[in-house]
């Protein structure tokens, strides 16, 4: 079965523009900002053509990333590596997946979509985003400007963290999940 | 097994409403690997007689199984005389009510074997499907993501170095709330907030400061959240990044303490 959706009931009525009213509403910040501090908001639609081209490379390794992983990976294999029964195995793919990933995180929020709608747990997308604040490329900068002591002890520190921040999220989501399941009359 | 289900979205992230001819849209999910179609609700289209023509709907699309809050005693017994099985009072996303309706029927000892059926499903799904698949996630996410950079650009020409040395009070506590307050609120690339870090270390400024903002620029959004909500949903959102706050506060404070850099 194809995931079309044939009723196309998203072409009637206003409901197809909701998800373009936030950037109306910064739209609307711009043209403020054109007629009150011209300068500064030609500064800010330059900057973010900077941002733009910046997330550009991140965007389309995700949107590639993104293909195989529809044309791959099934819901159980996705469950098996990153879901929740995927231990130590899980942790460290996601962790690894994070702290290699590059660009701003924004770049990544289509993959993570994709991840979540094939059963990646909660844990491990928190996981994911929490682990990208270890830069191995960025390394040698934190070094110069920090010392190696600090370094050493801000990215054991970022990796505790990340886990901790995943935890959390994890058992709060899962909490009020079973707090739900508990209302429902699934077990017949 | 396709499973139909009322929903308030057009897709898996969407909420499960009371009634079937009352709901924005009728998803039928097939179990087996998560596709799914999304039918007008018929709330949409006609007035009266919309629990009728979402009967009509279900089993026009030989649903094996309505999930839903609430259901007419009539049409719930026109569906099982026709063999589908309705299941009430059931509430909740539409991703966790499936997940517990499959978990509900498959106990463990199933449950390899249906890892093994879905694990072969994958290779049924074409380049040209995995390529569509792909569009259409990325387009519902592409507004939002636009909106934040443009939003980012506004932030960037707008607040200057200079005018976040100012914010800061000599207060450690005080200094590392605002530092992570800070970091949830700048964005761009961490090497940004190395800079600024060690501008404001110089300046003066806190270790437990510096580094809840380097933690927080990283783990926590703001500007982002609108995005963020929209791929993960605003429940994992608010928990991750409230959770990334906390934890940019507590890594600042005690990062201070370890490296004995406590005023």
């Amino acid at each position: 079965m194809s995931d079309a959706r044939k009723g196309h009931a998203g072409t009637k009525g206003w409901k197809p523009l909701r998800p373009w009213l936030f950037p109306l509403a910064i739209a609307c910040l711009y043209l403020a900002g054109f007629l009150f501090a011209p300068e500064k908001a030609a500064e800010a639609a330059r900057k973010s053509g900077i941002i733009l081209r910046q997330i550009a490379v991140p965007i389309g390794v995700a949107i590639a990333m993104m293909v195989l992983l529809n044309r791959f990976l099934s819901p159980a294999l996705a469950a098996k590596y990153l879901g929740k029964q995927s231990g130590m195995r899980g942790v460290a793919f996601s962790s690894l997946a994070g702290i290699l990933s590059m660009g701003p995180v924004y770049a990544w929020y289509p993959l993570m979509t994709t991840l979540k709608e094939k059963g990646v747990s909660t844990f491990h997308l928190a996981n994911f985003i929490s682990c990208r604040s270890i830069k191995p490329v960025l390394i040698p900068v934190l070094l110069a400007y920090f010392g190696w002591l600090y370094s050493v002890t801000f990215l054991l520190a970022n990796f505790i963290a990340a886990l901790f921040v995943a935890g959390v999220v994890s058992l709060v989501l899962s909490s009020r999940k079973s707090k739900g399941a508990s209302g429902n009359s699934l077990n017949q | 097994m396709k499973i139909a289900i009322p929903s308030s979205a057009s897709d898996l992230s969407g909420r499960v409403e009371q009634k079937l001819g009352a709901a924005a849209y009728l998803l039928v999910i097939e179990t087996e690997d998560m596709t799914f179609e999304a039918v007008a609700g018929p709330a949409q289209s006609t007035g009266s007689g919309a629990g009728i023509q979402a009967l009509s709907l279900v089993l026009n699309k030989g649903v094996d199984v309505v999930l839903v809050d609430h259901i007419a005693p009539h049409i719930a017994e026109v569906l099982e005389s026709e063999g589908t099985a309705v299941i009430e009072r059931v509430q909740g996303s539409v991703v966790d009510v499936v997940d517990a309706y499959m978990r509900a029927r498959h106990p463990a000892a199933e449950q390899q074997s249906m890892e093994k059926e879905t694990e072969q499903i994958a290779s049924s799904i074409t380049w040209v499907e995995a390529l569509n698949k792909a569009r259409r996630q990325f387009g519902v996410l592409l507004p939002m993501l636009l909106g934040v950079i443009f939003l980012l650009g506004l932030f960037q020409a707008f607040i200057s170095q200079e005018m976040l040395l100012t914010f800061f009070s000599g207060s450690l506590h005080q200094d590392t709330i605002l530092g992570a307050l800070l970091g949830s609120v700048l964005a761009g690339n961490p090497v940004n907030s190395y800079v600024i870090g060690s501008t404001l270390l110089d300046s003066g400024v806190g270790l437990a400061a510096v580094t809840a903002l380097m933690v927080a620029w990283v783990n926590v959004g703001i500007i982002q959240l609108p995005a963020e909500a929209a791929s993960l949903g605003w429940g994992f959102t608010l928990v991750r990044n409230i959770t990334g706050f906390a934890a940019a506060v507590i890594t600042g404070v005690l990062l201070n303490v370890l490296l004995g850099a406590v005023p």
